[in-house]
């Protein structure tokens, strides 16, 4: 019974932490899913939106000019969710550049897309830490989403349980706009047979330019969200690119749902092993990915390949 | 017609055989070649620009980079110009490696400088052991680095995991209890610092409840704070580094369990904290210089820095850029005083050598132990400075410890190559 008790924190922290890894994989997948492209520079454009909200949030963020003054002299509050929304869509407009960059590499070798993405990933890592240099940030957060709570004589921290509440609202919004509104169809029309979209009449480059958008900015809020729980550095983009390559690996190449559920079960596993075994922590994920695709290789909700019918 | 060998072809062969063997071999490497008094000085540095350690990495590479431009304010050294050059170790031992291998073979520096991580410092040092090149560690912490990783050309400049431990356990056990719960980082440094922090934690009469490994590259606490928080450790002794501690201290923060157990972190590097305020200076830890020491050379040694380094982030230097300032600075005098770069006249200009404290800009004299090779310094134990004296004062000191009474029994196990073991290095 005791075991039972001291579990349940654990479990509850496991579901969160899944979230917040559902929240990082959500762009990745989504780019994925419809331009069959892997953006290994999603890692890095986590970090770039981190280093955005900085920049909005505090004078720390390098922009320091005295006609900003007004500007860092108002609450946290309007100036947390302006970054929220302005860091993403400043994002947004670099994965449209590396998009548009990506465009010679279609319909040839994958290679050239995943190489081109790879380079972007050091080029944007390399400009964060000329810009910004080595040293690490920290983004001030509203006061009533900071600090901790006691509850059954443990303390957890807000911050937390506000970032799986944001992870559920954007899991849920992103859902909204892809099963609910004409353009989400025609972004899972695109993704099942983009050849058709064409024909149907729907400009497909820009779709593509619409979709990068999109996951890269959701990418940017994942960084901005997990920027008070694993900091800014220039190298923070490599601690969300590759859970969440596993993440999609593991749900299913394109499947939404297996993102996230693939997302909770990796949070549960890090979790649960970070408590009772920790050095296996980090590499629970892969074991996990390694028990799946064995007996599925197509992961959890992915499409059934023509070989398996 | 005669055929055969000449009297004048043998006497040509022999000269030429013997000019041979002396640059080459026979059958060790021996690279020495005439010292040129135009030639510069080139010293490899090895610090990192990427990994766990990036940031600190760059901030020893100021220090040394600061030491070599003033010994060549000063004329240089031997009346020749010190020149280096940089490489990132990736805070990999791999990569260590192979940049020693290419500066040491392609590039023919006449020493190494640098390392954070323990084992990438383990990994330069053996391959500067094997060509005989003088490496000064800056400021990698295991234990072993001075144990059973000591090598004849290495010298490890930093205080170790065990120095910090021995001087803050019996404090602790007085004073917060004798039940430890131990946080260790998932790599050679980690592994030896709790061990060493579990062994002198025995002697003192003290139980470690539990050693929790942390892989390099944990981002996420909140499954081990709430372990923590259900075991109910007196002491949480922490071995973890770089941007994993970073990631570590963030989260505890958050939770404000800093104030609700009692920490002791080792060492704390400048780097890993500053900038986060002086609340992320929380528990005790070791540091084995700071900036607002009350002794002389310390406070035109910060203004020195803040000039070379208007730009940087760090804007007072602390442990991490002073080791790699002194280390870099007394290469440079022992070289000096050897007259030359002949590697093993350098070796024995260091072994046993006083450093003073004043020179150092710490309390006590330190030594560089010669059958070690590791600098015995003094080690400083600090909290949470309560009342700052501007936005850079972190650190409360709370206590001086001298260097011998720090010193450890392990570097017993350090058996260092025989003068004639290790390849002869000039440039």
């Amino acid at each position: 019974m005791d075991f039972l008790f001291n579990l349940l924190p654990h479990l509850v922290n496991g579901i969160a932490l899944g979230l917040l890894f559902a929240l990082i994989a959500l762009g990745f997948m989504l780019i994925i899913g419809v331009m069959e492209v892997i953006n290994l520079a999603h890692g890095s454009l986590f970090a770039l939106g981190a280093y955005m909200a900085l920049v909005i949030v505090t004078p720390e963020g390098g922009l320091d000019a005295p006609f900003l003054e007004p500007w860092f002299g108002i609450g946290i509050i309007p100036r947390y969710i302006a970054a929220l929304v302005i860091a993403p869509v400043i994002v947004g407009v670099f994965g449209m550049g590396l998009e548009l960059c990506l465009r010679r590499t279609y319909g040839k070798d994958p290679l050239y897309g995943l190489l081109l993405t790879f380079g972007a990933a050091l080029v944007i890592e390399e400009g964060i830490r000329i810009i910004w240099g080595h040293g690490e940030y920290v983004l001030p957060v509203p006061k009533g989403i900071r600090g901790g709570f006691i509850f059954a004589d443990l303390i957890w921290s807000y911050y937390r349980f506000f970032a799986a509440a944001f992870s559920i609202v954007m899991i849920g919004a992103l859902w909204c706009f892809i099963e609910k509104t004409p353009y989400g169809a025609i972004i899972k029309a695109g993704a099942h047979d983009n050849e058709m979209v064409r024909a149907l009449g729907i400009n497909l480059p820009k779709l593509r330019l619409f979709v990068f958008a999109i996951g890269t900015a959701l990418a940017a809020i994942a960084g901005i969200i997990m920027a008070p729980i694993w900091g800014i550095r220039p190298q923070v983009g490599v601690d969300a690119v590759v859970p969440a390559f596993v993440i999609i690996v593991l749900g299913g190449i394109g499947s939404f749902w297996g993102a996230v559920i693939a997302g909770l079960m990796v949070g549960m596993i890090v979790g649960l092993t970070a408590a009772y075994y920790s050095d296996w922590s980090l590499l629970s994920m892969y074991l996990l990915l390694l028990a799946v695709v064995t007996f599925r290789a197509r992961g959890l909700m992915g499409k059934v390949s023509v070989l398996e019918r | 017609m005669k055929t055969g060998i000449t009297r004048r072809k043998l006497i040509q062969g022999t000269a030429l055989t013997a000019g041979a063997a002396a640059v080459f071999g026979p059958w060790k490497f021996n690279r020495v070649y005439a010292a040129a008094t135009d030639k510069p000085i080139l010293i490899g540095l090895t610090h990192d620009a990427s990994g766990q350690f990036a940031n600190s990495g760059q901030a020893e590479k100021r220090g040394t980079i600061m030491a070599i431009e003033e010994a060549n304010a000063a004329g240089g050294v031997l009346g020749r110009k010190v020149e280096y050059i940089w490489a990132d170790t990736e805070t990999t031992p791999a990569t260590g490696s192979r940049v020693a291998e290419r500066f040491i073979t392609r590039d023919n520096v006449a020493f190494m400088v640098g390392a954070i991580q323990s084992g990438t410092a383990n990994a330069i040092s053996q391959v500067c052991q094997k060509y005989g090149v003088v490496y000064f560690n800056t400021n990698s912490s295991s234990p072993t680095e001075s144990a059973k990783n000591c090598h004849r050309v290495k010298f490890v400049w930093d205080g170790s995991g065990a120095n910090f431990a021995k001087a803050a356990a019996a404090g602790a056990v007085d004073k917060f209890g004798k039940n430890w719960i131990l946080l260790t980082n998932d790599y050679v440094w980690g592994h030896n610092t709790s061990k060493a922090t579990a062994e002198i934690l025995g002697k003192l009469g003290g139980t470690v409840m539990e050693n929790i490994l942390v892989p390099v590259g944990t981002r996420d606490y909140s499954s081990i704070l709430l372990k923590l928080q259900q075991a109910k450790p007196d002491v949480v002794a922490t071995a973890v580094g770089g941007d994993d501690y970073k990631a570590l201290r963030q989260q505890v923060q958050d939770l404000k369990l800093d104030t609700k157990m009692a920490w002791l972190s080792n060492q704390l590097d400048w780097p890993d904290i500053y900038g986060a305020g002086s609340e992320a200076a929380f528990g005790v830890f070791g540091a084995t210089w700071y900036h607002y020491l009350d002794l002389p050379g310390v406070a035109d040694f910060v203004k020195r820095y803040q000039t070379r380094w208007p730009d940087t982030r760090i804007d007072v230097p602390g442990n991490v850029t002073y080791n790699g300032y002194v280390a870099m600075r007394e290469l440079l005098r022992a070289v000096e005083d050897a007259g030359s770069t002949n590697n093993i006249s350098v070796i024995k200009q260091l072994e046993g050598r006083v450093m003073k404290a004043a020179d150092r800009m710490q309390h006590h004299d330190a030594v560089i132990d010669p059958n070690s090779h590791h600098v015995q310094q003094t080690i400083y134990l600090a909290t949470r400075q309560d009342k700052p004296r501007d936005d850079t004062d972190y650190f409360k000191i709370v206590n001086v410890m001298a260097p011998e009474t720090v010193r450890i029994a392990s570097e017993s196990e350090c058996h260092l190559e025989s003068y004639a073991d290790t390849p002869t290095y000039e440039m």
